[in-house]
């Protein structure tokens, strides 16, 4: 199996650098293929870490709750790789479908793929620390590629915060270190394992400082409430792809660095204070995302504040404990790669055909788009936890973890505010969709093929995690569930 | 009362190199010149490289010699080589001038500044004292004091208003990390020390990147027009 | 061999005597250096006596109007830095009977008395100039002020008093005390009030002409004979008790008398005016490497000075540095 994990790791970072001096088209085969490539070598890792832990040379390992957020990356990649292909077709149009821009393109979306695929891979907490961290630098420089005033205002404010934030998180990082050097010995590499094994015995002020400096820190690039402040910019501002990656992906990896002190706190100080931590961030980030919601201009900042109520609904999952909550988190991670990816590629298209993000200027979306109009409802009604779909599932299973861990009032307020969540987004995608076109001479008919085939996959795979998650997942989710809650 | 004890002459130097850290970062929240915030990141930078010097020399911990060299080319010798190479456009003189963009780019008076960088550099030594950390490495003072650093970075990054001072900012807010780390975790593994470094290398090149982008499009340095993008 | 032992009022008296006597010429080292330093041959050092003595020689005038404070006002200063000296360590480790009668804000105040009086003469006289030089005097006082007490706080924590032989005595005791960050911080602090108080670049220039940016110089705009002369002498007086305070307190409490014995208080007498040339110069070094400093700038100065001394504090209260 460490061969394959090999391959994973290595295998988009070469398709990048190849990306920078192959033209356009080829770059996007060799990207396309890539991405489906990691999709299936991390299907193939299921069964692997399902028995044990896979590690390479000491700076890679690879569990269960790694590999759940491994299948949400690479999924992703593997769809908007494709996507990516129809979207630069069509991009000519808009005026920037030059070489250069695709070059950058094609590479960036490689690196950064690779850079999402590391950082759950990574066996420490520095190295992890520093995956995030070059995701972060990298996407940054993708958000910036549009080259518009807006997305230089974005990528600044995003590369700001978000570094701001993950200085914090370092500083955690070293407390926790530090903490770790008195069982561990003075030297030691912050390696994840052996940190967790001796949570037991680590002071107890310092964890809990290192914690909540990790939590605000990797919450900075999470989304979550103060500090989210970047998050709509950046996701309305980057080139709709790239904002699929960062919603569906980047979010949910730096949350499993948050997963990951998660645990340690958790094991040194009981699970109270840490869970508590989580609720907080948790409630505010929905409360905050709901409401903005239902007052939003600009479809993609509409998603993008979806993406921070799904961050909080993680949060929040976690706060609860309960396996079957715990469960709802890793399945909600997935599903909400899935349909989020979806919303965003379904928006490309919009933007694609209608040439603007504002949403009064979008009407009769179904009438327009035989197929991306359906599909988009489809992501917005999975975005809004209805059934048949993935994110129904999920946070049902948190809603009944947080009643079955007497969580009452929280799994009301989460219920109430994904109420109101479901209200803006259909407001929004009712006008969208399914308002009539007032100009009769507007084209029927989809940019790009290549645009429709990825969001049926995501479909696909959303009614399946919705209806009936395959056996082996199911087996995933447990076994990282268990480690999730630790030996006790 | 009782006098206060006198510490050891490595307490006592290690603490006045943290404090003259501190300073450092006091002057680039005032400094007006882009070239002087340069300088004084680059000096801060040393001090930190004379620190892990001084830790190697008293805790035996031979990986931090090696540590403060790789500190001093890449944080005092790459880094404001490359912000300045990016920055060169911008420098005064250039048809392109933007050092009023930085100078007058503080929000506050200086009674304000002045008070906010005391009121946040004491809650940094308060937040110090709570907690009980005795170290292997630097002495403790010198923990509280990287606290008050990265706290006073944070203030420095939130009232100028020029993309230059906020990423010099961020970059001596790790400075500030950096001080902590020899206080808590003087002795963690090289490898990832230097890969951190690297990391910051890197970052300093995008910044860089970026500030050239926002300055080609604005014209200007000041981040005062940044407010397209709102709710 | 025992040598008898000078008599302490004896040794008081030469405390005064010495920073007296030295002042003017302190005065005219630092003038020496910084033209030396600019390329010039420069005055003679001893020049500001010859300038004392002429001044001593010449009539005094007061302006129409000015009352008895204006005329009192010189003599009053100069009595107050007659006696400073006797508070502070200018000869001996030991500490003196009279340096009980005050502590450093003893000192401070007194100071600060030599300086309300010479403003309120100032004030009396209705010339422009001179009531500017004493406004502006007196409001960036007030912003030096809180520097000083916060160093006195310093001194407070570090040696439980804050009586100037305790800190010397602290600062002697071990190498620890003086390379601790709260002892540097309130040295550094001290040194840019001094640099204040003395009317030096980046503050004000020193050998001025007339012009607006003067604070201290032109306070004594209107006085003229020996009036005028105890006002320079009383101010290179001022320079030096300052001086010796930095010196002999915080930065170099070394080459002071430890008993009574006549060479060594000699010695201690010698010792004082060549660490005060030293550091003078290193007072002309800085007046030539810096510009002054715009009138509404100085209180950037001033902020700096109270940061140090801030951080001084918080160094010693929450940091134990």
């Amino acid at each position: 199996m460490n061969a394959v994990v090999i391959v994973l790791l290595v295998l988009p970072l070469a398709a990048g650098v190849a990306a920078i001096w192959l033209p356009s088209g080829a770059a996007g085969a060799v990207t396309a293929a890539t991405g489906v490539a990691s999709f299936g070598l991390v299907l193939a890792l299921i069964p692997a870490v399902s028995h044990r832990d896979t590690g390479v040379l000491g700076f890679v390992r690879v569990d269960a709750l790694s590999v759940v957020f491994l299948l949400a990356t690479s999924f992703l990649y593997a769809c908007v790789a494709v996507y990516s292909i129809g979207y630069l077709r069509t991009a000519g149009r808009h005026g920037h479908g030059d070489q250069r821009y695709a070059r950058h393109f094609w590479a960036g979306l490689n690196v950064f793929a690779w850079s999402m695929l590391m950082a759950p891979a990574m066996s420490n907490l520095a190295l992890l620390w520093i995956a995030i961290e070059v995701t972060t630098i990298i996407s940054a420089l993708l958000v910036a590629l549009e080259g518009t005033d807006g997305a230089a205002e974005a990528a600044w404010k995003y590369v700001l915060l978000a570094s701001a934030g993950l200085a914090i998180a370092l500083l955690g990082t070293i407390f926790l270190y530090y903490a770790g050097s008195h069982v561990l010995g003075q030297t030691y590499n912050l390696a994840f394992g052996p940190l967790l094994g001796a949570a037991a015995k680590l002071p107890h002020t310092v964890v809990r400082l290192a914690f909540v400096l990790a939590v605000l820190g990797y919450g900075t690039k999470v989304g979550l409430f103060p500090v989210h402040t970047w998050l709509p910019d950046a996701h309305s501002e980057a080139p709709t792809p790239v904002s699929a990656l960062l919603s569906g992906s980047l979010l949910a990896v730096s949350f499993y660095a948050i997963l990951r002190f998660y645990q340690i706190a958790a094991a040194a100080l009981g699970s109270g204070f840490p869970r508590d931590v989580l609720l907080v961030f948790g409630v505010a980030s929905l409360l905050l995302a709901a409401l903005y919601l239902l007052d939003q201009q600009d479809y993609k900042r509409l998603l993008a504040y979806s993406s921070v109520e799904h961050m909080g609904i993680l949060a929040i999952g976690v706060s609860f404990g309960a396996p079957v909550a715990l469960a709802g988190v890793l399945l909600h991670v997935l599903a909400h790669a899935a349909a989020k990816g979806n919303a965003f590629m379904g928006a490309g298209v919009l933007v694609r055909k209608f040439g603007t993000k504002q949403m009064l200027s979008v009407t009769g979306g179904l009438d327009l788009l035989p197929w991306s109009g359906p599909l988009f409802l489809a992501a917005i009604l999975a975005l809004s936890a209805m059934p048949p779909f993935g994110i129904f599932r999920s946070e049902f299973e948190i809603v009944t973890g947080g009643l079955a861990a007497s969580h009452d009032t929280a799994a009301v307020i989460l219920v109430v505010l994904v109420t109101v969540a479901f209200l803006g987004l259909s407001v929004a995608a009712n006008r969208m969709l399914l308002t009539p076109r007032p100009e009769p001479d507007a084209v029927r008919g989809e940019p790009s093929v290549w645009m429709v085939v990825p969001v049926v996959a995501g479909l696909v795979a959303l009614v399946v995690l919705g209806l009936h998650p395959p056996g082996e997942l199911v087996g995933l989710l447990d076994r990282a569930v268990t480690a999730l809650r630790g030996p006790a | 009362m009782l006098p206060a004890q006198a510490p050891s002459v490595y307490t006592g130097a290690a603490n006045v190199i943290a404090v003259l850290i501190l300073l450092a970062e006091f002057g680039m929240f005032r400094q007006a010149l882009l070239r002087d915030q340069v300088r004084l990141y680059a000096g801060q930078s040393v001090l930190i490289a004379v620190l892990a010097v001084l830790v190697a020399a008293v805790r035996h911990l031979p990986e931090l010699y090696v540590l403060a060299a790789v500190t001093v080319a890449l944080k005092a010798v790459a880094i404001p080589l490359v912000l300045r190479r990016l920055l060169r456009g911008t420098a005064p003189g250039h048809p392109l001038d933007v050092s009023h963009d930085i100078a007058g780019s503080g929000g506050l008076g200086l009674a304000s500044t002045v008070l906010i960088g005391i009121a946040v550099a004491a809650f940094g030594f308060f937040s110090a004292t709570v907690l009980p950390v005795s170290g292997g490495g630097a002495p403790v003072t010198a923990l509280s004091v990287s606290l008050s650093v990265v706290l006073v970075a944070f203030v420095l990054m939130i009232h100028r208003r020029d993309v230059a001072s906020q990423a010099i900012g961020l970059f001596s807010l790790e400075n500030g990390i950096s001080l902590a780390a020899l206080v808590v975790a003087a002795s963690l593994p090289l490898i990832l020390e230097v890969a951190l470094l690297f990391d910051l290398l890197l970052a300093v090149v995008v910044f860089g990147l970026l500030i050239r982008l926002h300055h080609g499009r604005a014209e200007t340095l000041s981040t005062t027009d940044l407010t397209d993008l709102r709710g | 061999m025992v040598t008898a032992l000078l008599p302490i009022p004896v040794i008081q008296v030469l405390q005064v005597l010495t920073i007296i006597g030295a002042g003017p010429g302190v005065s005219g080292v630092i003038a020496r250096v910084e033209a030396r330093l600019q390329g010039r041959r420069g005055p003679r050092v001893l020049q500001p006596y010859y300038d004392l003595a002429k001044l001593f020689r010449k009539e005094a005038l007061a302006p129409a109007g000015a009352s008895w404070v204006f005329l009192a006002a010189p003599v009053a200063a100069f009595t107050c830095y007659l006696t400073v000296p006797l508070l502070i360590p200018v000869l001996t480790t030991f500490p003196l009977p009279l340096g009980y009668m005050g502590d450093i804000l003893g000192g401070g105040f007194i100071l600060s008395l030599a300086g309300f009086l010479v403003a309120v003469a100032a004030l009396e006289t209705g010339s422009p100039y001179a009531q500017l030089g004493a406004s502006r005097a007196k409001t960036f006082a007030a912003i030096t002020e809180p520097v000083v007490l916060f160093v006195v706080f310093t001194v407070a924590l570090l040696t439980a008093t804050d009586l100037p032989y305790a800190l010397a005595a602290t600062v002697r005791s071990s190498a620890g005390q003086i390379i601790r960050p709260a002892h540097v911080l309130a040295a550094a602090a001290l040194f840019m009030v001094i640099l204040y108080e003395t009317g030096r670049i980046p503050v004000e220039t020193h050998s001025g002409t007339n012009e607006f940016g003067m604070i201290e110089e032109a306070r004594s705009f209107e006085h003229s004979g020996p009036y005028f002369a105890l006002l320079k002498w009383g101010s290179a007086a001022k320079q030096l008790i300052l001086y010796t305070i930095l010196l002999n307190v915080f930065v170099a409490p070394w080459g002071l008398a430890a008993t009574r014995q006549p060479w060594a208080v000699v010695l201690a007498m010698a010792a004082l005016p060549a660490k005060a040339c030293v550091l003078g110069g290193v007072v002309a070094v800085i007046d030539n490497s810096f510009a002054k400093l715009r009138l509404f700038k100085i209180t950037e100065f001033a902020a700096a000075a109270f940061l140090l001394a801030v951080l001084g504090v918080f160094t010693l209260y929450l940091g134990g540095g």
